[in-house]
């Protein structure tokens, strides 16, 4: 596999461009071995944001891609799809996150900038190690159990029942109904909760 | 109920309880007992003759939380569904003593079987909904100053909801359980174990609020001339037409004293109730001929250790957890098993519905799809470098390692030999990791985060 990896740095806004000089990120990692190209942007998870991912991967014929924004909790499934739109392996791809992890708990600017060009060449030097993985996939039993026949147990099996899936509703006590079947009337429309 | 015992997908299995749960997301092995019931339900039409000669016609009705008595072979209520009776093999003498079986000689399609053992059954399903629901907070236990349990006439709240019930035991008529006279002056109590740090949860169990409002307004509207008090610490009536029946319940004369009950003792054949009115600034003494508890919401007996049996966590109180506080109300950390109800917080009934709807779409979305793509981020296995220590396999959280015998070929003059080696489930690994600082020969490996990956990371930074 060539290196051929492409660097995208989120601005966030000013979430991270207020505290991280991303313009300088960009540049430092064009430098790294094996970076073919380095950008950056102001919402990399917007539509645009991923369409230029995707069009970098074409036009510079990118094989691994490094995006520093956000938390991976939060956009780690966007840009994998974005770089599988890309044409390549969803896996071929790392994410940095010099938002939570640097920007929005640093205040020195400099300092910011200099762990993110860090965080930056770690992520660089991973990405060229990743191997291509693939999905498996595992087949489905289509009958469901649901464990309590009281209000809760009975609504969840009626509505799935009712999709057409069998359901198994297992209750403890020799009637389903549960604490509902002890209820008078229920408030706020007093009607009768057998 | 008859709903869902109707529907022609739903298969009803009641006196049953999961014993265990194996597999993972879309493919569960779950082993149920089916408890011996000694009535052939097959045969059985329900026709219930055997409950009107059982002679063992004095076990305290536990449905009826204690008020009027059962027979030993019975339904669990009248309308109970299936409408069918069993036997409470405890307070049965053909099944304690040897004597009696009457009930067998008098069904009419030879449907009891005093030689019914319990089942054990293996069910195969992909998706698993957890409404396990709630029980009700032990007050006798801890509130010494409401008597612990032995002033008769101080109930809780779901001991009410039998009294005023038209199908209980006193056909909904409100009587106190010491002498069955109608109460003339009720006091209900709020937050009994819930909000309370020393003595009970430090939540809110969020129904009281409404079921009290609700319960005031039936003395009201059930007991002429009556006084309905209760004494609370907020009125919470966050809900749809909550606001409105509150002041219903104003509005039909119940008289709300914001203050804790300090203490209830009895005085002639009434209870004092002891408070401080703290609106008015000033001590107070209300005289009641019933008081009603409403007692907080706790997790239904067992619920923790069949989390543990399916391998989800629980909160500090032994809710069920959910994935996520806002976004995955409806699943737990195990992937296809679901919440549904106040298993999982306290809740009244349409938030349960509400939810319980969700659970079910979560499990018509993942049953829509033909299969199920899986996170390759796993660990694998190098069998080569695997010793077999076995190490990887009680530190993985999701049980998903298990030792299998591989089959060497050997060399230096030995013949082929059998060993073991460790193998990861991929369908159960969920990627986390933790088996791979365990092993010793470095022969596990998490896919995407690699000793080789990892490593590069290091250098980069360090070098």
């Amino acid at each position: 596999m060539r290196k051929r990896v492409g660097v995208f740095v989120c601005e966030c806004g000013t979430n991270i461009a207020a505290t991280v000089n991303t313009e300088k990120v960009a540049e430092y990692a064009s430098t790294l071995p094996g970076v073919a190209y380095a950008t950056t942007y102001k919402y990399m998870c917007s539509d645009p944001g991923q369409e230029l991912i995707r069009a970098s991967i074409a036009e510079h014929e990118l094989e691994q891609v490094v995006v520093a924004s956000c938390s991976p909790r939060m956009h780690e499934n966007t840009f994998r799809r974005a770089v599988e739109a890309g044409g390549i392996n969803p896996y071929m791809f790392e994410m940095v996150n010099i938002r939570e992890q640097n920007s929005w708990v640093h205040h020195d600017k400099q300092l910011a900038t200099s762990k993110a060009m860090d965080l930056v060449r770690m992520a660089v030097s991973k990405v060229l190690k990743n191997q291509p993985l693939q999905k498996s996939t595992i087949p489905i039993t289509k009958k469901a159990m649901v464990i309590g026949g009281g209000i809760a147990g009975m609504q969840a099996a009626l509505d799935i029942a009712e999709a057409g899936y069998q359901v198994i509703l297992l209750e403890r006590e020799a009637s389903i109904g549960g604490k509902m079947a002890q209820l008078d009337k229920t408030f706020p429309t007093m009607d009768c909760a057998a | 109920m008859v709903a869902a015992a109707q529907h022609p997908n739903i298969e009803l299995m009641t006196y049953a309880e999961v014993k265990k749960v194996s597999g993972y997301i879309g493919n569960f092995t779950v082993s149920v007992r089916k408890k011996a019931k000694y009535v052939d339900w097959d045969l059985c039409t329900g026709c219930g003759t055997c409950i009107e000669k059982c002679p063992t016609k004095k076990i305290k009705d536990e449905f009826n939380l204690g008020i009027g008595l059962r027979t030993a072979i019975h339904k669990l209520f009248p309308q109970a569904v299936p409408g069918k009776p069993y036997i409470d093999a405890e307070s049965c003498r053909k099944l304690t003593q040897d004597k009696c079986g009457v009930c067998e000689k008098v069904c009419p399609t030879k449907a009891i079987n005093f030689n019914d053992k319990d089942e054990m059954v293996d069910i195969e399903v992909g998706a698993i909904v957890m409404a396990t629901g709630y029980d009700l907070f032990k007050w006798e236990e801890v509130y010494g100053e409401y008597g612990y349990g032995k002033y008769p006439d101080v109930i809780s709240g779901l001991h009410f909801e039998r009294l005023v019930s038209a199908g209980g035991p006193t056909g909904g008529k409100i009587v106190r359980p010491s002498d069955g006279k109608e109460p003339k002056s009720v006091a209900f109590i709020k937050c009994v174990g819930s909000r309370d740090d020393t003595k009970g949860k430090s939540y809110c169990s969020r129904a009281c609020c409404m079921y009290t409002a609700k319960h005031a307004y039936q003395v009201k509207d059930k007991i002429a001339d009556s006084e309905a008090y209760v004494f609370y610490m907020d009125v919470r009536t966050a809900g749809k037409n909550y606001e409105e029946f509150y002041q219903r319940a104003l509005n039909a004369g119940a008289k709300y004293i914001r203050g804790r009950v300090s203490k209830i003792y009895p005085r002639g054949d009434k209870l004092v109730l002891k408070s401080e009115d703290t609106l008015l600034g000033m001590p107070i003494e209300v005289e009641a001929d019933l008081v009603v508890l409403a007692t907080a919401m706790v997790p239904s007996a067992g619920a923790v250790d069949l989390a543990k049996a399916i391998g989800f966590s629980v909160d500090k109180d032994g809710f069920y957890q959910e994935a996520h506080p806002k976004l995955q109300p409806m699943e737990t950390f195990a992937a296809g098993v679901y919440l549904a109800g106040a298993c999982q917080g306290p809740k009244d009934i349409p938030d349960t519905v509400a939810q319980a709807s969700g659970a079910a779409v979560k499990v018509c979305g993942l049953f829509s799809k033909p299969e199920l793509a899986t996170d390759p981020m796993t660990s694998v296995v190098d069998a080569t470098k695997c010793s077999g220590c076995g190490l990887c396999v009680p530190i993985c959280p999701y049980g998903a390692i298990s030792l299998k015998e591989r089959k060497e070929r050997g060399g230096h003059g030995q013949g082929p030999f059998i060993r073991q080696v460790a193998e990861v489930n991929s369908s159960l690994c969920q990627g986390c990791g933790a088996c791979v600082p365990a092993c010793r020969t470095m022969a596990l490996n998490l896919k995407g985060f690699t000793d080789e990956q990892l490593v590069a990371e290091v250098d980069a930074l360090c070098l």
